[in-house]
């Protein structure tokens, strides 16, 4: 397992689709720093909040690019077979990519999140906003939660890479899986409030509650009001948000371990 | 003669330039559409997420931006309809953006819109317990907006809790106990916005505010001026011109934005928050 985890991990850092996300990663942190521009409050804590949604998305990028480069394309290029002529059972080889992937998105989440923090510091020049942002092991924690959302992600890229027999169907699900994911606590908490009197959307409540059996809410995992506000967030709520991560985690790569053992090549 | 490969494709090069150029120094003079950037739309909280991939904190920040980008001085009465609907969405998405909740109580009550700024104050309130200011600025409404002097005095009160132990959190608390007899201080309004100026980051923001603070003080003066009519002649003004032919004022001022001064019902001078009517009824 380990040398598939660093065969992909060599791989992965001389892609060079990932060399341009990590490019499109430091231009939304760009983005942030010029976004601070706009605030005639709070600089720091806008260039924090717009770049922390640069580095989810980055992430996010990262791990579909990822997990399509070392595993969609190997399968679909049949390079697959000569990894699995070893005498080691196929889920190694599906495990030791995933924590592969894990391992270059916690590389990246480090850099970008050490490149994000320069810039936050520099946002707004001379001005001193009243309530300034946390630094420290909120901002990391904070990042950590980004970086577990990214690791659900590719989980879930994997699993439709070990079923899919199209490259490209990986980075088109995953996409659509994060973006569903994320937004389903802001939505359940819309139908919750009645949804602004809206009857006919109050008739979805019964099916978004139902999309809690299978899709994790990935906004539990986004804890960014602690560094920008000073609000600490419910430590159940973290621990909750991380525990059904991790379950979910566990299941997906299992499932995809489960389809790639009864995959035939042919 | 038979041209070979790349002679064919110079050729094709060269009318191509020739098509090119001429073309674009002729569009360089065509007229441009026009495109309002004014509040017309705001668009529902489901799309405002799903534009922003799932992240209702990046949906809020790209919001909050257009709400700061649009040009207040130009707007319509029904723009701040929509400038509040957009806050309002602003603040559901996250009720701590502090820039939100600064911008509108600077815009949004002195145009009509009392009630979606206080929805978006109380917000901020509940979610920013370390910050005074929403608390404040929603006693102040209460006050200057709504007349409701008991109400403003407790909102303050629970202002003064969220500062710390000391001078300042006792001073709010005595103007807690000044504000119940203070509705419709004009004087209040103006030392209220000029703070909010004096805290301004953004130059083009600050100016906003500061000619905020000119009409109202343009107000004041003006409404002093009435005063002392009715105490000369034992009467109230009808219009403004009888301050200006009375010789109280040399002239009626013109404020740096929006559409001047008026009379309301009761006699009192007040800020015009639409065009003048024409004589024929037309506006």
């Amino acid at each position: 397992m380990i040398s598939f985890l660093l065969s992909a991990w060599r791989a992965g850092l001389r892609s060079r689709s990932i060399q341009a996300v990590l490019v499109l990663g430091v231009l939304l942190v760009g983005v942030a720093f010029l976004s601070a521009a706009f605030s005639p409050r709070q600089p720091k804590t806008v260039a924090l909040d717009v770049g922390l949604s640069g580095v989810r998305f980055s992430l996010v990028l990262f791990a579909l690019f990822w997990v399509q480069e070392l595993v969609g394309q190997e399968i679909q290029r049949r390079t697959v077979l000569f990894a699995l002529t070893y005498p080691v059972p196929r889920g190694h080889y599906i495990v030791g990519r995933y924590l592969a992937v894990l391992g270059l998105l916690a590389l990246a989440a480090v850099m970008l999140g050490m490149l994000l923090w320069v810039v936050v510091l520099n946002a707004g020049g001379q001005y001193e906003q009243a309530f300034g942002v946390a630094p420290g092991a909120r901002y990391w924690l904070t990042i950590l939660g980004l970086w577990i959302d990214a690791a659900v992600v590719t989980a879930f890229a994997l699993f439709v890479a070990s079923l899919s027999t199209v490259s490209m169907l990986p980075l088109a699900l995953g996409l659509a899986f994060a973006a569903a994911g994320k937004s389903l606590g802001a939505v359940t908490e819309y139908l919750a409030r009645g949804a602004d009197g809206g009857g006919e959307v109050m008739r979805l409540a019964p099916v978004v509650d139902a999309i809690h059996w299978f899709l994790p809410d990935l906004s539990r995992l986004d804890w960014r009001a602690w560094p920008m506000y000073g609000v600490a967030p419910d430590s159940t709520a973290i621990a909750g948000g991380a525990l059904v991560a991790l379950a979910y985690i566990v299941l997906l790569v299992t499932l995809a371990v489960l389809a790639f053992n009864r995959r035939e090549f042919q | 003669m038979k041209l070979n490969a790349n002679a064919r494709l110079l050729l094709v090069t060269i009318l191509a330039a020739m098509v090119f150029v001429p073309s674009a120094q002729r569009l360089k003079l065509a007229p441009r559409q026009s495109v309002n950037v004014e509040m017309q739309v705001a668009l529902p909280l489901f799309v405002q997420v799903a534009m922003a991939a799932g992240d209702r904190f990046l949906a809020a920040n790209i919001a909050a931006i257009r709400a700061l980008w649009v040009d207040n001085f130009k707007m319509q009465k029904e723009e701040f309809k929509v400038l509040a609907k957009v806050q309002e969405n602003v603040s559901w998405l996250n009720p701590g953006h502090e820039d939100n909740y600064y911008i509108a109580a600077a815009i949004l009550p002195w145009n009509g819109e009392v009630e979606a700024a206080q929805r978006i104050l109380a917000r901020a309130t509940t979610a920013r317990r370390f910050d005074y200011q929403p608390a404040f600025y929603y006693a102040f409404n209460l006050l200057h907006f709504k007349g409701d002097a008991v109400g403003a005095s407790n909102w303050m009160r629970e202002a003064a809790e969220y500062l710390p132990e000391g001078n300042n959190r006792l001073q709010m608390q005595n103007l807690a106990a000044i504000w119940l007899d203070r509705a419709g201080d004009l004087d209040l309004a103006i030392s209220v916005v000029e703070a909010m100026a004096r805290q301004a980051n953004r130059g083009d923001f600050r100016r906003y505010l500061q000619q905020r603070v000119i009409r109202l003080e343009m107000l004041r003066d003006l409404r002093e001026a009435a005063a002392r009519y009715q105490q000369r002649f034992g009467r109230r003004i009808v219009a403004l011109s009888d301050l200006v032919e009375s010789g109280i004022v040399a002239e009626v001022p013109k404020p740096p934005f929006g559409y001047g001064f008026a009379i309301n019902e009761q006699g009192q001078v007040v800020l015009q928050d639409s065009p003048p009517r024409a004589p024929g009824g037309q506006r």
